[in-house]
C-alpha cells in the first residue's frame, strides 16, 4: 500500500514537472524566430503611422491576402442595421461613400467629385444647402452606374417607417430632403445649418436597383438578402463570403477607380483576447486591433509586428453629476469639485496602469480629436495640499474624526461609478486611496455595460443620476466633427418628465446652451474653434469633466503587410494601395 | 416499443411547453436587448424608444412570448408610433415554425442556429467518439490491470488533466504548439479558426485545425469518463458470472468483452445519454479560444446581447435533444440488457 502510495507520488511529481517545463518554455519564449525575416526596428507607437510612398501603378493584377483579426463579428453588414465598430470599419472595403477620411481625419473624395464648401459652390450661403456633383465614372461592382438615385434611395430607407433602422441620426434631425437634379448631382436641403454635414451625412450608399425591388416585394428591406451577402458593393474589394462565426471574405474588385493591389481580405472573428494575442505574435494575422497599451511589448518582441496608435476621438474621463436632484450636496460646489480633481493624481495612474506615451492624461473632451481640443487647456494638476484647503473653505471638515470629511452631519463620500473593465476597476482602487489622504470617501460602484448604458425608464444608473462621479472613455458624436452638444443641454437633463433626455450630468447654464447651439451650426471653422475654446474654458472652470487619459485605438500590423495608413475614421480607407511582401 | 416511444413522446408535448415558458420567463431578467446593440457608445434614446416599439420590446411579457409562440399576424401592430395598431403583424410564431430574428443580426432564428450547427457537431463528436474510445481503453486496461505501473500512470494524469482550467489549457496549448514551436522551427500547429485563408477550406487544414481544440476538449473530459469506465470494470470483475466464465475456461479477451464489458457500460451509457444532448450547446471556452465558430460561442454572444429570440432558439433546441436522447437510452437499455423490457 505504502509502496503504491510512493510510486503514485513519484509519478504526480514527475508529472508536475513535466507540465511546469512546458509552461516555463511557453512564457519565456526569448527564443530567436527561425523561420522569419531578419527583424527591423521596432517604431515606437506614434499618434499616426508615418505616411509611406505609394509605388506607381501597376498592371490590374491582384496579388496576396490581407488577413484581419475581429474581437467581434458584424451584427449585419447593411449599415442601416447596425452601428458596430466591426461592421462600420469593413466598409472602406466595400462600400464607399461620398468621402472618406485619411489617416490625418481629412477628407478624401470617393464618390463625390469633389468635397463641397462654399468656395467651389456646394455649400450655400446660408448652410443650408448642400450640393454634391458625383463622379460620373463610378460603378457597382456589378458594372450598374452609382447616380444620385442611390442617394435619395439610401435616404428615404434610413427614415421610413418600414425600416427597422438602428439609427436615423442625422437625418430625421437635420436633413429635409435629398434629391437628385440629374444623374450626378445630389442636393441635400438641411432644415438648418449643420455643423457636422461632412462627417455624418452619406457616408455610405444603397444599390438602388438592388434593394429597391426587395423595398417593393416586401414591403421592407429587413430581411433582405443582401443585408448579409452585399455581393454589390463600391470599393477597391467586394463581399465573396460571411461563414457565421468564422470568417468574411472581400475579393478584389477591378471595377473600382482605384483598383487594389491585394487579392483578397479574410477577415477572422477571434473572439478572445489572449487568443488573439496568440494569433498575432504567430502571425497568424497581419490586423489586429482593440488591444491594450500593456500588450505592446509582448507583441513587438519579435520585432515583425509594430503596434500603431491611432487617435479617433476617445478619451478615458470622468463626468461629474451636479444635478441639485440627484447629486451629493457637496457636488453642487465647484470648488469642492475642483478638490476632488486636485486630489486625483490621474499622471500616476497612467505611468502605473498604462503607457504615458499613449495615453497621457487629457485636459478636455476634445484632446483626442485635434485640433478641438485647445492646447492652452492644461489638465488639472495634482496638489492635495490646494484640495486640503479648498474643502475646508467650503465647510467640509472631519468633525467627527472617522477619517472622512463632513458637513451638517452628511459626510464627505461620494459614489463613484463605472463598468465592469478589470482597469476601471483598478483606477478606482487607486483614486480611492488618493482620496483617502484628503478625506474624501469613495462607494466604488461597478455597473454591467447593458446596466451602465440603460436610459432613464430602465433604471439606468447614470440616466437617473446614481453617482457623482462616472467614468468611461468617449468620443464627440461623429468624430472628427467636434459636435457634443447634446450632454450638456439645459432641456436635455434627463427626469422622469424626460426619460430620453441625453444629459445625464444635469448641468444647465445659459452660457453653455447658447455656446453650444451656436457651434452646431457654425460652418466657419475659425469662428467654431473659438466657441471650442470657449465651451473648454467653461467647462474646465465648472469642472464638469475630468480627463484620466487619451485612449487611441490600438493596432497591430505585420511586417509582411505594407503602405497601411490607417485613420481614426474611416480606418481602412488605403485598402486599395496595400500589398503584402512576398 | 413503439407505443413506448410514442407514449414518451407525447408526454414530452406539455414538459416541452412548461421548459418554454419558464426559460421565457428567465430571459427577461437577461438585460435589456437595445441597451447597448454592440456599438462603442449607447445608441441615441430617440432611436432606443423607436427600436423598442418596431421591435415590439414595449410590449408586456406575456405578449411576447404569446407573439413568440403562436405569432402576431391575427393582430394588428402600431409601426408608426402614434399609439394605434394599424399593421398587421407577420409573425407566425414558434408553433407555425417561425422561430422570430435575432434582434442582433436581424435574421431567422433557424437560420442563425443552422449556421453553427454543424462546426460545432464536427468538433463535439469528433472530440466525444475519441474521448469514449480512449476512456474505453484506459477504464478497461486500468481495471484490468489494477495498481499497474500504467494503471497509476494513466490515475495521476487524467487527474491532472481533470483539475487543468480548460481556458489556461488551451492557451497553453497554442503556445507550446502554435507560437512557440514555430519559433524554434519545428513542425507547428496553428492557433485559431478553421482553415488557413492562404490554402483554403480543405480537409486537411480542418483537421490540423481540430487538433489542438479537441486535445483540449478530451484531455479535459477523459479523465471523468475513464474514472467511470474503471470503477463500473472492477465492480462487474467481481461478480460470479465472471469467475463461472473463467472456470469454463474462456480467454480473458472474451470475458471482458464478452461478458464484464457489455454489463459494465450500462452506467457508462447512460452517463454518454445525458452527455449527448449537451454537445449540441458546445463548447463555450473552447469555442471561444479557438475561435471555432461554433454553438457555444453563438450562445455566449447573444447572451451579452440578450439576444432572447435565439437564446429560446438554442435552450429549446437543447430541451428537445435531451427529450429524445433520454428515449433513445432507454432503447438502448433493452438491448444490452435483456432483463430490461420497455412497455
Amino acid at each position: 500500500m505504502y509502496r503504491a502510495l510512493q510510486s503514485r507520488l513519484s509519478i504526480a511529481l514527475l508529472s508536475g514537472l513535466l507540465i511546469a517545463s512546458l509552461v516555463l518554455t511557453a512564457c519565456g519564449g526569448g527564443a530567436a524566430p527561425t523561420d522569419t525575416p531578419a527583424p527591423q526596428p521596432t517604431n515606437a507607437p506614434k499618434a499616426t503611422d508615418a505616411p509611406k510612398p505609394t509605388e506607381p501603378p501597376p498592371a490590374p493584377s491582384f496579388s496576396g491576402t490581407a488577413t484581419i483579426t475581429f474581437v467581434q463579428e458584424p451584427d449585419n453588414l447593411n449599415p442601416l442595421y447596425t452601428s458596430m465598430f466591426f461592421s462600420s470599419i469593413t466598409r472602406e472595403f466595400w462600400l464607399k461613400g461620398l468621402w472618406s477620411f485619411d489617416d490625418n481625419a481629412e477628407p478624401v473624395p470617393q464618390l463625390a467629385a469633389e468635397v463641397p464648401s462654399a468656395d467651389n459652390g456646394g455649400l450655400s450661403a446660408d448652410g443650408t444647402t448642400i450640393t454634391v456633383h458625383l463622379r460620373e465614372d463610378v460603378t457597382w461592382s456589378d458594372g450598374t452606374p452609382v447616380t444620385a438615385d442611390d442617394f435619395v434611395f439610401t435616404h428615404d430607407m434610413i427614415v421610413s417607417e418600414k425600416n427597422v433602422v438602428q439609427s436615423r441620426y442625422p437625418y430625421e434631425d437635420y436633413v429635409a430632403s435629398a434629391e437628385a437634379t440629374d444623374a450626378h448631382t445630389l442636393v441635400i436641403h438641411l432644415k438648418e445649418p449643420f455643423a457636422a454635414w461632412q462627417t455624418s451625412l452619406f457616408t455610405y450608399v444603397l444599390p438602388k436597383h438592388v434593394l429597391q425591388p426587395v423595398f417593393d416585394a416586401e414591403g421592407t428591406i429587413d430581411n433582405a438578402e443582401w443585408n448579409r451577402a452585399p455581393t454589390v458593393g463600391v470599393g477597391p474589394f467586394v463581399f465573396s463570403e460571411w461563414e457565421s462565426g468564422s470568417h468574411l471574405i472581400f475579393k478584389a474588385n477591378p471595377n473600382w477607380i482605384a483598383p487594389p493591389k491585394l487579392e483578397q481580405v479574410f477577415i477572422r472573428i477571434v473572439p478572445d483576447d489572449a487568443a488573439q494575442e496568440a494569433a498575432i505574435i504567430a502571425g497568424d494575422t497581419d490586423i489586429g486591433v482593440f488591444l491594450s497599451s500593456d500588450q505592446i511589448a509582448k507583441l513587438e518582441e519579435g520585432g515583425l509586428v509594430d503596434v500603431v496608435a491611432v487617435l479617433s476621438g476617445y478619451n478615458e474621463g470622468w463626468f461629474l453629476n451636479v444635478n441639485p436632484e440627484t447629486a451629493h450636496p457637496a457636488m453642487l460646489d465647484v470648488n469642492v469639485r475642483l478638490a476632488i480633481a486636485l486630489a486625483t493624481d490621474r499622471f500616476t495612474i497612467v505611468k502605473d496602469l498604462l503607457l504615458e506615451d499613449i495615453n497621457p492624461v487629457n485636459a478636455t473632451f476634445w484632446d483626442s480629436n485635434p485640433p478641438w481640443g485647445d492646447p492652452s487647456i492644461a489638465p488639472y494638476p495634482y496638489d492635495p495640499e490646494e484640495a486640503k484647503k479648498l474643502l475646508d473653505a467650503a465647510g467640509w471638515v472631519d468633525s467627527n474624526g472617522d477619517g472622512t470629511r463632513d458637513k451638517d452631519g452628511v459626510e464627505l463620500t461620494l459614489r463613484y461609478i463605472t463598468n465592469q473593465r478589470e482597469l476601471r476597476k483598478n483606477v478606482q482602487a487607486v483614486v480611492q486611496q488618493q482620496w483617502a489622504l484628503v478625506g474624501i470617501g469613495a462607494e466604488l460602484v461597478n455597473y454591467s455595460s447593458d446596466v451602465y448604458w440603460n436610459g432613464y425608464n430602465d433604471g439606468g444608473p447614470q440616466a437617473q443620476g446614481l453617482y457623482d462621479i462616472a467614468e468611461y472613455s468617449s468620443t464627440p458624436n461623429s468624430f472628427p466633427d467636434p459636435d457634443a452638444s447634446s450632454g450638456w443641454l439645459c432641456d436635455q437633463i434627463s427626469s422622469a418628465d424626460n426619460p430620453d433626455g441625453a444629459n445625464w450630468q444635469g448641468y444647465c447654464s445659459e452660457e453653455m446652451d447658447a455656446l453650444l447651439k451656436e457651434q452646431a451650426t457654425t460652418l466657419d471653422r475659425e469662428a467654431r474653434l473659438k466657441l471650442y475654446a470657449q465651451i473648454e474654458q467653461l467647462m474646465y472652470d465648472e469642472v464638469l469633466y475630468v480627463g484620466i487619459w487619451k485612449d487611441p485605438d490600438l493596432w497591430s500590423i505585420h511586417s509582411r503587410l505594407q503602405n497601411v495608413r490607417l485613420s481614426g475614421v474611416s480606418q481602412f480607407w488605403n485598402a486599395h494601395e496595400w500589398t503584402v511582401a512576398p | 416499443m413503439v407505443n413506448y416511444i410514442l407514449r414518451r413522446l407525447a408526454q414530452s408535448i406539455p414538459q416541452l411547453f412548461i421548459i418554454s415558458v419558464l426559460l421565457f420567463s428567465l430571459m427577461q431578467a437577461f438585460g435589456d436587448p437595445i441597451a447597448t446593440l454592440g456599438a462603442r457608445t449607447p445608441p441615441r434614446p430617440e432611436d432606443k424608444a423607436r427600436l423598442r416599439r418596431q421591435l415590439g420590446l414595449d410590449q408586456p411579457a406575456y405578449i411576447q412570448y404569446l407573439v413568440w409562440l403562436v405569432g402576431n399576424d391575427w393582430m394588428k401592430i402600431d409601426k408608426d408610433g402614434d399609439g394605434v395598431p394599424e399593421t398587421p403583424g407577420t409573425r407566425t410564431g414558434v408553433l407555425r415554425g417561425d422561430w422570430g430574428n435575432s434582434l442582433v443580426t436581424r435574421r431567422p432564428v433557424l437560420e442563425v442556429i443552422g449556421d453553427r450547427l454543424p462546426n460545432t457537431l464536427l468538433l463535439m463528436l469528433t472530440a466525444e467518439f475519441i474521448v469514449i474510445a480512449v476512456s474505453l481503453f484506459v477504464g478497461v486496461y486500468s481495471a484490468i490491470y489494477k495498481y499497474s505501473w500504467f494503471d497509476n500512470f494513466i490515475t495521476t494524469s487524467s487527474f491532472i488533466g481533470y483539475s487543468m482550467p480548460i481556458f489556461w489549457l488551451a492557451l497553453m496549448l497554442i503556445y507550446i504548439f502554435g507560437v512557440n514551436f514555430k519559433r524554434w522551427g519545428l513542425p507547428y500547429l496553428p492557433t485559431v479558426g478553421m482553415f488557413d485563408p492562404q490554402v483554403g477550406k480543405t480537409p486537411v487544414e480542418l483537421a490540423k485545425h481540430m487538433v489542438l481544440p479537441i486535445a483540449t476538449i478530451a484531455i479535459i473530459s477523459i479523465a471523468g469518463y475513464s474514472r467511470y469506465v474503471r470503477s463500473s470494470m472492477l465492480e462487474v470483475m467481481t461478480q460470479d458470472y465472471i469467475r463461472t466464465a473463467r472456470a469454463k475456461g474462456l480467454s480473458n479477451w472474451k470475458i471482458v468483452m464478452r461478458h464484464a464489458l457489455k454489463n459494465a457500460s450500462l452506467p457508462f451509457i447512460t452517463l454518454i445519454g445525458l452527455d449527448l444532448p449537451f454537445l449540441l450547446a458546445g463548447a463555450v471556452v473552447t469555442e471561444r479560444i479557438f475561435a471555432w465558430p461554433g454553438m457555444g460561442r453563438l450562445f455566449i454572444d447573444h447572451t451579452e446581447r440578450a439576444d432572447f429570440p435565439v437564446l429560446m432558439g438554442i435552450l429549446m433546441l437543447i430541451a428537445l435533444a435531451v427529450v429524445i436522447f433520454q428515449i433513445l437510452t432507454d432503447v438502448a437499455y433493452s438491448f444490452l440488457d435483456p432483463r430490461i423490457r420497455l412497455s
